[in-house]
Order: structure tokens, then sequence, then C-alpha cells
């Protein structure tokens, strides 16, 4: 009974030292809510794919106009397509990424982003509008980047054509596409719009009419570098191993070249409804240095995380906390996360994020 | 009071072991070294200039005392870290000693409960180590005085400092010797604490190296209880410098480091009831 009691004094000791610690002690860590991160097609996202199917399924063949040489066409496909994703180039070892602009826009993300805007600049939307005669908060469906070519989606029945292709000449292509292109600068980009649903930047006309092409079915659509399959998350897509080693310099080819050997694909999916959850999704054909990279990029969050702390750098250091590694069989996954009330926090320092500034309604 | 002739007794003990008395003549000796040995000439030389120089000479002039912070906080923190691990291994035998055969026989027949015996044998070690940690650090303020004209009490607060964060060592070392009477493992648990006791004062900057979940949580908790040995250690360098003292996160990490002391030395208690002498 006695070495009870002294056992019992010994715990309530221990926890009084804990607590008296705990009194003076700045918190180790914030309570955190458990992020989600994207995994794969959700039910919206599915049912945000078919309704984007608007066009006919692709036709069985343009033989007629088909360049002696080129490829035979691809066999017709019950399924209908997505103008979008049909547009958007075949761009072999370049990156592919895709911003749902309108669901961004309406994300915890973006309502403060626009707060911020609008708090340092309350026309800066209106300006805009005026100027296009879009409302870029509501008109711009998605936006996809693939290699140097821009990919628009949304509703542009509004826009002034005539401002945004100022000193261009217009030229119809095709049924419904029309090309912008500035005379006697071949350096310029051309762009094209599809009815008024797809708009395409491309740096030449070459790539231009190509997209329109492949819309209307006069050629065959590449195989489609972003597959449908892919499409979840508010921001998505593919980067290649080659576009990752060109982001290293000539002194770093090296290392930008095993980087490449070793991560040959890599997909990112963002979720940015509430709080922000990205995965890169890290594919390579040799499975040791695909170990080898991940291990590093472990051992690089938690110095990160470290230095962050050390050098008291709050932003980065909230960032690396939910960041990690996670192994999966013959790739990686990199998890990165900032829980909503964290970006909120970030966003303080910005005027905008007071509730006198509301966002403009959708 | 029976605790107290318990620990005067360990300190008669002490000072008949050949090897201690060995060690406060090295104390000694390297306070001589100090004294005689010490090349401050460029403090002295510049204490000298801007003495006898004034403003004219440089342009920003710093109070003597200011220029030697460095100095004090640096033996600061030598006394501390120097004072705990002298005390490791000074200390790691009185226990397992005391506990020998036939000695734990006698003392047990005396008119003395076994909670008494323990705590007097803690506090004979820490007043023996506080003995020699004032005489090392009151040595070190007095050379440091004569040889700079400038008095710090920093060697001295740091040395008591070290004494109050081996007092929780020390109480790990008992409990050590108690489960397992060796002096080698005693002295082995007490630097094991130690470094536990380091990593305790670190627990904020190290707890984003575990990912965050069970592995960490686990790791905070482990951790929590513990003393926070390098907050000690920064209060005395801290203090050397001049910086005043942040009283209640001080007094937070001494009543943790007592509460911690008290708790271990009650787990030694309920395990040497259950010894059988």
């Amino acid at each position: 009974m006695r070495r009870r009691a002294w056992l019992l004094v010994a715990v309530l000791l221990l926890a009084a030292s804990a607590g008296l610690m705990a009194l003076v002690e700045a918190p180790v860590e914030r309570p955190r809510a458990r992020v989600a991160f994207p995994s794969r097609l959700r039910e919206a996202e599915r049912r945000r794919i078919a309704e984007r199917r608007t066009m006919p399924p692709a036709p069985a063949a343009a033989a007629g106009r088909k360049a002696p040489g080129a490829e035979p066409p691809a066999p017709a496909t019950a399924i209908r397509r997505d103008p979008f994703l049909t547009a958007l180039p075949a761009a072999p070892g370049e990156p592919v990424v895709v911003f749902e602009a309108n669901a961004l826009r309406h994300s915890r993300l973006g309502e403060l982003f626009i707060r911020c805007a609008l708090a340092r600049d309350p026309g800066v939307f209106d300006t805009l509008s005026r100027e296009t005669g879009l409302d870029v908060l509501k008109d711009v469906d998605r936006v996809g980047f693939a290699g140097e070519t821009v990919v628009v989606s949304g509703t542009f029945d509004a826009a002034r054509w005539e401002r945004l292709g100022k000193g261009s000449v217009e030229e119809r292509h095709g049924d419904e596409g029309r090309l912008y292109r500035i005379p006697g600068r071949a350096a310029s980009p051309v762009l094209a719009r599809w009815r008024d649903q797809v708009v395409v930047i491309s740096p030449d006309e070459a790539g231009a009419r190509q997209a329109l092409d492949q819309l209307e079915g006069r050629v065959p659509a590449p195989a489609p570098v972003l597959d449908e399959a892919l499409s979840y998350g508010e921001v998505y897509g593919v980067i290649p191993g080659e576009a990752v080693q060109r982001l290293f310099s000539k002194r770093d080819a090296e290392l930008g070249a095993r980087l490449a050997a070793a991560a040959s694909r890599v997909e990112l999916h963002v979720d940015a409804m509430q709080d922000v959850a990205a995965v890169l999704r890290v594919d390579g054909p040799d499975e040791a240095a695909l170990s080898e990279l991940a291990r590093s990029l472990g051992g690089a969050i938690a110095a990160g995380r470290l230095q962050a702390q050390a050098t008291g750098d709050t932003r980065l250091a909230d960032l690396l906390d939910a960041a990690r590694v996670v192994p999966e069989s013959g790739r990686f996954s990199l998890e990165l996360a900032v829980p909503a009330a964290t970006l909120e926090r970030w966003f303080e320092d910005c005027a905008g994020a007071t509730p006198s500034a509301p966002p403009p309604a959708p | 009071m029976n605790s107290l002739a318990v620990a005067l007794d360990l300190l008669r003990e002490a000072r008949s072991r050949r090897w201690v008395l060995a060690l406060a003549l090295g104390t000694t000796g390297l306070l001589l070294l100090v004294a005689f040995g010490l090349e401050l000439q460029v403090v002295d030389g510049a204490l000298a200039a801007s003495r006898f120089l004034g403003g004219r000479a440089f342009g920003d002039i710093r109070p003597a005392d200011v220029a030697l912070r460095p100095l004090f906080a640096g033996v600061a923190y030598a006394v501390f870290y120097g004072g705990v691990v002298v005390g490791v291994l000074v200390c790691a035998d009185f226990a397992p000693a005391a506990l020998a055969p036939g000695r734990i026989e006698q003392l047990l027949a005396l008119p003395l409960r076994r909670a008494e015996l323990l705590l007097g044998t803690y506090l004979g070690v820490l007043l023996l180590l506080g003995g020699g940690a004032l005489y090392g650090g009151a040595g070190l303020t007095l050379i440091i005085f004569a040889k700079t004209g400038l008095f710090g009490w920093a060697p001295a607060g740091a040395a008591l400092l070290a004494v109050a964060g081996f007092g929780a060592v020390y109480a790990v070392m008992l409990l050590s010797a108690v489960a397992v009477r060796s002096a080698a493992l005693s002295g082995a648990a007490g630097g094991v604490a130690a470094v536990a006791f380091v990593v305790a004062g670190q627990r904020t900057e190290l707890a984003p190296l575990f990912a965050a979940g069970w592995g960490r949580s686990l790791f905070l908790a482990l951790s929590a209880p513990l003393p926070r040995l390098t907050g000690l250690a920064d209060h005395a360098g801290r203090l050397a410098e001049g910086r005043p003292a942040e009283l209640g996160l001080l007094g937070a990490q001494l009543g943790g480091a007592a509460l911690f002391s008290a708790a271990v030395l009650a787990l030694a208690v309920t395990l040497f009831d259950r010894k059988d002498f």
C-alpha cells in the first residue's frame, strides 16, 4: 500500500513538472486539422468531366485532308469530347498544367486573394472588365499551360476581341474558328478563338491552326497529354522529367539530368477549396534512384523545417510542417498542405483580409 | 533531521576518499592555472586603451563590463556544463557504496526509514557538489576580478544553477543505483539523463524532426516532464551577459527540475522498499 502511495506521488510529481513547464513554454505546435489530399477522381469531378463533354465524338477519319505521310487517323470513339482538353497541344517533353480558374476564384485562397487585390486597388477588376469586356472573376473557367501554349476556356461572348487583338489581322479558320495575328511579325504569339468557348494563345501560327483543326476534327487529335482521369483537384498537370531538367542552370546541369532520369514524370494535383493540399506524384524507371530521391526530399523537408523554425520563418515552417514524402510501390508522393486557418493568418497582413472589403459576388 | 544526519555522514565519507580529495586539489590547480596562465592581454590592452585614450581613440567605446560579457558568458556555460559532467563522474560511486552489502545492513539497523536514507544520500551529494561548484565558481569570479578589475558573479551563479540541474541528474543516478548496485551503471544513467535533459531543453526545436502525428506526440509527451538543462544553462549565460533574468521562466525551470527530482526520488523509494536486504 505504501509503495503504491510513493508510486502515485511520483506520477503526480512528474505530471506537475510537465504542467509547470507547459505554463511557460511556447506551444510546440498548434492543433492542426487533418488535411485531405487529392488522390483520385471524386464524384463531383466525375460529374464535372461529364458536363464538359460538349463536343461530339472525334470523327473516324479526316483522310481527305490528311497530309501525305501523316499518321493514320485514330479510330472513332463514342465518347464525347471536352473542347478544352481537345485544344491542348501535344507537347512532348513540355509540362502541362491546368488551373480550374473558376473553382479557384471561389476557393478560400481565391477569396482571400481577391480581397487582398481589391484592398490594394478597388477598381482593378472593373478596369480589366472595361478593357476586355470579360468579367475575369466569372467568365474564365479553365486556364491550361502546355509548354509555351496557353489554352483558356470559358464564356467569351462579351469579349472585346477588337481590343484584345489590337493591331492584328482577323482571319477565319474552319467553321467556327478565328485567328488573330500581327502581320509581319512572325515571332509574336497568335491568338485562336473557337466559338466563344476556347481561346488558344500559341507561340506560332501553325500551333494556333493545329488547335482549331483538332477542335473541328480536321486532323486527328493527338494522344491526350492530360487524360481526363487526371483532371482532379483545382490545379492538375503532368511535368515530364525533361522539363524539370530545364529548370537547372548549366552549372547544375548534371544534377538536373540525374533528377530528370530519376523522376521521369511528375503528376501534380492541388485541392484548394478550403485547405490547400498539394500532391506531387513522382514516377521513374529506376526504383532505387526514385527511393534515393524520396529520402533526399524527406531529409530536405526535415532540415528546412528546422532551419525555418530556427530563423523564425513561420510561413515556411507552417508549410514544411505539413509536408511529407509518402513512398508508394514504384513511385512516391510529396504532400504539401496549408490549412485554411494558416492561409488566413498569412493574409492577415493584407488589408483586404478585413471584413470591410468583401469580395464581389460570383 | 535524520536525512541531514545521513547527508553529513556522506560528506564525512567523501572527505575520507582520496580521489574526491584529488579532485578538489585538481580544481584548485585549475584555478591557479587560470589565475597565472590565462592570457587576457587583449582584454587588458583594450581596457587600458579605453581608460587612457577614452572616446578620442575609438568612435564607439563600450564599457569594459560590456566588452567582457562574452568572456563571462563563456565561463558561465563552461562552469555549468563542466559542473554537471564532473558531478556525474565524482558522485557515481556514492549511492552504490552506501548500498554495498554489509554497509546497507548497518545503515538499515539505525533508527532510519528507508526514504530518509535515500533522501539523506541525495542531499549529501548535492551539498558536496554545491560546495565544490561554489568553490570553483567563486574562485573564477575572483580570478577574473583580479585580472580585469571587473567583478561579475556569473561563474558563481552558473555553478549554483548547475547544482540545480545536477540535482535532477543525480536523482536518476540514485534510482539506477537502487535498481542495480553498480557505479558504472549509475554514471552511465547520469550521462544519459544529462543528454535527455539537454534534448528536453531543445524539444521545441527538435519536435519538427519527427513526423507530425503519434511520433511527435510521443516525443513531446516523454520530454514534457524532463528538466530543461539547456534552459538553465542559458539563464546562467544570460545573467553572465548582464541581461535580466526571466524570473517566471527561471522559476518554472527550477521548479520543474525540483519536481522531477522529487518524482524520481519517490520512484527510487518505491523500488528501495521492495528490496530485501
